[in-house]
């Protein structure tokens, strides 16, 4: 990526104003650490957006809203009681990468080892996307397709709404990558409603080994109504094969992989009981 | 045609500077070619951590920052750190420990360090992976590099506390 201009917007509607009237050649810019290492040789110029207000976590109603432009390391370190996102944040890339990534700039334009987009679509986030007014859009519709595609109009990511996780509700993510910089080979990401020991609610989503983050459906219908406990979760996890084609990465096979995703899921589910329970307790 | 069309005006080494500069160039690239060569350039991805810097007191890449990033904010590089004639203590350490082989990755090992002084005050192992999980060694092994961090970290921990034990007494 090349960049011929620079741009420092003032405000929201000034930086929509100046995408929209670059078009193509516009390209909103948060941390921007993926675009040193892309091939593509295009010129574009950038439209700072990171001095705009975007960069905070607070929580509002039923949700944590994260401003667009906060990094990566800020939702690290962040605490809260039902607080899910530090976690996966930490297994992120580098200390130094989290300092400068944002976690707009890691679902905006999506790349297949990215790990936010999973958990999100897990969460059921909402995006907030400023454009002629501001809109909300809900996950499933925000990860349907590459999100790069909504923005071409100079509408910008504000915000994700993160639901505050209620009595009875529990979030688990794993990640495997072969050292703590790499990219994800496999991560999997939970978040249920627990009924006493029954499975009432779930949201599952893989990434890594997929050619695109993705839920998987068949997964989750295999869960609801079942006790939380090991061999269900084992059970369930076989069954992920029937919404995803595991991908072979890094010299391991698809096979290989298939094994990876579905022992991660288990783990995932074991997380997320874990933390339903130790909410309730 | 002008190479280098804007200017960029940041703090840096606690000086204020404005450099000429294209939009594409990153910080690393500036750093180097205004003869602050201490900082050094490793992947150019963000993996090896040899460029880091801080950035408003966050350690950061060098290669991975437009320069136009830091626009207004303040840059420390090594050579803020300690020199030849005057290391810090953390170099004199690495020194003494004999921590140091081909020394390309040290710069940034510590930056890192200094970020995960400034920043904390307790340094269990935990938070000391944290702050320097982005900078790799290839001669080295990290064993003689983890043993004088510790050893700074460690008299850092006790002196800190001993402050804030002196304080609580008044």
């Amino acid at each position: 990526m090349k960049l011929c201009e620079f741009i420092r917007p003032t405000s929201l509607s000034e930086a929509r104003d100046k995408l929209r009237e670059l078009g193509p050649q516009g390209m909103a810019l948060a941390g921007g650490t993926a675009l040193h290492f892309l091939q593509d040789q295009t010129t574009r110029r950038a439209v700072d957006i990171t001095r705009l207000g975007l960069s905070f976590i607070r929580k509002e109603g039923d949700f944590y809203v994260v401003g667009a432009t906060t990094p990566l390391a800020d939702i690290q370190r962040y605490r809260a009681p039902d607080w899910t996102l530090h976690e996966v944040c930490r297994r992120i890339a580098t200390h130094q990468v989290r300092n400068i990534s944002t976690i707009g700039g890691n679902i905006c334009r999506v790349f297949p080892w990215a790990d936010l987009p999973v958990v999100l679509l897990a969460l059921d986030a909402r995006m907030v996307v400023f454009s002629d007014k501001e809109e909300e859009i809900v996950s499933d519709e925000f990860f349907d397709g590459q999100p790069t595609q909504r923005f071409a109009d100079g509408s910008l990511l504000t915000a994700v709404k993160v639901p505050l996780l209620r009595a009875h509700q529990g979030f688990g993510v794993v990640k495997v990558s072969r050292n703590s910089a790499a990219f994800s080979l496999v991560t999997m990401a939970v978040s249920l409603e627990l009924d006493g020991e029954v499975i009432k609610t779930v949201r599952v989503a893989a990434g890594g080994a997929v050619p695109f983050p993705r839920r998987l459906p068949t997964v989750e219908a295999a869960l609801v109504g079942r006790e939380a406990k090991s061999e269900v979760f084992r059970e369930a996890a076989t069954k992920a094969d029937s919404d995803v084609s595991w991908r072979g990465r890094e010299s391991l096979s698809p096979d290989y992989v298939r094994q990876l995703a579905e022992v991660s899921l288990h783990d995932a589910l074991e997380r997320a009981v874990s933390f339903a329970r130790a909410r309730n307790a | 045609m002008n190479q280098y069309p804007m200017t960029v005006s940041f703090t840096l080494n606690g000086e204020k500077r404005t450099f000429a500069t294209a939009p594409g160039e990153n910080l690393l690239d500036l750093l180097r070619r205004s003869g602050l060569r201490g900082t050094k350039f490793g992947c150019g991805q963000g993996t090896c951590g040899a460029c880091t810097v801080l950035l408003d007191g966050r350690a950061v890449n060098a290669c991975l920052l437009f320069v136009g990033q830091v626009e207004g904010r303040e840059v420390c590089t090594i050579e803020s750190v300690g020199s030849f004639d005057k290391s810090s203590e953390i170099q004199q350490e690495l020194i003494d420990g004999s921590a140091v082989q081909c020394g390309y990755c040290i710069p940034g090992i510590v930056m890192s360090a200094t970020a995960l002084m400034k920043a904390e005050t307790k340094y269990d192992d935990e938070i000391v992976r944290e702050y320097m999980d982005g900078n790799i060694c290839r001669c080295t092994g990290y064993e003689k590099i983890w043993g004088a961090l510790r050893r700074v970290l460690d008299r850092r921990e006790a002196s800190l506390a001993k402050v804030e034990g002196s304080g609580s007494k008044s």
